[in-house]
């Protein structure tokens, strides 16, 4: 299989969760991060994901280039890889994947062939607590053979779950308490090194 | 922007305000000041302040003050009824105010009622064209609308006219760098330097904008910023630092290695990182040396 044609995408509770909270604690701009994983036969499994940047800092290369080249060099060591990246937009009612956005997807396909790109989508994320639907509030983008990236639709069998049903569900009680304002990004660490990226303290 | 003593002051008061010590007054007159996006912290201090009669009236004519902060942070926050309760206080004691013209408004526009806010901004303006806050206005609608094109337009017309607003010249910026059109950004930066040489922020904007358009030149006037971010910041800067690392690996990976003047400001840049974790961040130290060492290899 040499893309991300009929791979489906299972990501766990925790990298699913710091993503949604990374969104929520810069609710005025936005945000992206990357997905860490592996490919166990036709599945990819997003196992950790890391909050990057919020705000213009998204469209710059030279903090882009220092988180990946950390973040691979980290999560090599337990055997995972940068299988894909997380975004989501400054408005509302957007759901375009945009270039500068695409651009870092590409960048990522390039050492990850079956890499998928995740957008959150906001409305989902809005009704949660009226709709209490299991399915992941993000969209799944993959890129196929005419090297540009396509929604994958959620119809039937949807090709992005979470490893737990009840991810939802805990997703909503971080939000009720405010679980976003610990959230840490890269972005945070470059301003203050002291401030942990990898959020180990997060979910104890 | 804030200084670290504003920013240091800040976050005392919110902590203080937070876990019930007070000063609530003191903080938002502090958020209002430093012109800060704190909507729900706002929001809620403030609504606690002006539902109490007796700390009300003891604010005297800051009361009105109060409403309109509160009003246009319950905007932020889709509130919009706290908001329309606010602005109608404030019709009541200012009947014909401009400036309560503005929050109605601001409040088409956080129904969404675009047209209509366009309308009241734009008869807003003829009786004052200089308005800079309801010029800004129709900047943000158009942003909010997506109409992100239209939004550069505007703004561009503004800096025409209020070009010493540098907070505008970063918005400007900030969306062109979002459509990674990295040149004009790269201009508002030049601007900002030219405007503010001493202000770090700018040196180090604009050389990351500067690495992000690449290129051997581009890459050694990017060195040259986050040298000078370096020393504005007393070399306290880590984005400039790792810059520094990552420009001459860089341009050491374009000129095959010839260039080999620029080795040493790194191997100081890359000192200076490695004492810094070791203070700070102990456990990430060979991370970071790991990182280094594949820079150098790039």
């Amino acid at each position: 299989m040499s893309n991300g044609g009929d791979c489906r995408y299972v990501i766990h509770q925790n990298a699913y969760i710091k993503l949604v909270l990374h969104a929520l604690n810069h609710k005025t701009s936005a945000v992206n991060g990357v997905l860490l994983g592996r490919l166990s036969g036709e599945v990819v499994e997003i196992t950790e994901s890391v909050p990057l940047f919020h705000s213009s800092q998204i469209g710059l290369l030279p903090p882009l280039e220092i988180a990946l080249i950390t973040i691979e060099e980290y999560y090599s060591s337990q055997g995972l890889s940068i299988v894909g990246y997380f975004h989501a937009n400054e408005r509302f009612d957007d759901l375009e994947l945009g270039s500068v956005a695409r651009n870092i997807a590409d960048h990522i396909h390039r050492y990850f062939p079956q890499s998928a790109v995740l957008l959150l989508d906001n409305r989902k994320l809005g009704a949660l607590r009226n709709k209490k639907d299991a399915a992941p509030i993000m969209q799944l983008y993959t890129r196929d053979s005419s090297k540009s990236w396509k929604q994958v639709e959620s119809t039937g069998t949807s090709r992005l779950t979470t490893k737990e049903p009840s991810a939802n569900i805990v997703l909503l009680d971080f939000i009720s308490s405010n679980k976003w304002s610990d959230i840490v990004d890269f972005d945070d660490h470059l301003d203050d090194i002291s401030k942990d990226w990898l959020n180990s303290g997060l979910f104890k | 922007m804030v200084s670290k003593t504003e920013e240091s002051q800040l976050r005392q008061l919110e902590n203080q305000v937070e876990n019930g010590g007070g000063g609530a007054w003191e903080y938002l007159s502090l958020v209002r000041k430093l012109k800060l996006r704190r909507s729900d912290k706002v929001l809620n201090h403030g609504l606690t302040l002006l539902n109490d009669p007796k700390k009300r009236s003891a604010l005297g004519p800051d009361e009105w003050t109060l409403y309109e902060q509160v009003a246009i942070a319950a905007l932020d926050c889709q509130c919009l009824d706290v908001a329309k309760d606010c602005i109608k206080v404030l019709q009541k004691k200012f009947p014909d105010s401009k400036r309560v013209g503005r929050l109605e408004a601001m409040l088409l526009e956080a129904k969404g009622s675009w047209a209509e806010a366009e309308k009241a901004y734009t008869s807003l303006l003829e009786d004052n064209a200089l308005d800079q806050v309801i010029s800004m206005r129709k900047v943000a609608m158009a942003k909010a609308r997506g109409d992100i094109l239209g939004a550069i337009d505007s703004l561009n017309k503004y800096l025409e006219i209020f070009m010493a607003d540098h907070d505008a010249w970063r918005e400007l910026a900030e969306i062109y760098l979002s459509l990674q059109m990295y040149k004009q950004a790269a201009f508002c930066y030049e601007e900002l330097i030219l405007a503010q040489p001493t202000i770090p922020l700018h040196h180090l904007a604009y050389a990351e904008v500067l690495y992000t358009i690449g290129g051997l030149e581009n890459l050694q006037t990017a060195k040259k910023y986050y040298a000078s971010t370096i020393e504005l910041t007393g070399g306290k800067n880590t984005r400039a630092l790792y810059g520094i690392c990552l420009c001459t690996s860089a341009i050491a990976q374009l000129t095959k290695g010839k260039n080999n003047e620029d080795k040493e400001i790194s191997r100081l840049a890359a000192a200076s990182l490695e004492k810094d974790y070791k203070q700070i961040s102990p456990d990430k130290v060979s991370l970071l040396g790991s990182a280094l060492k594949i820079m150098k290899l790039q």
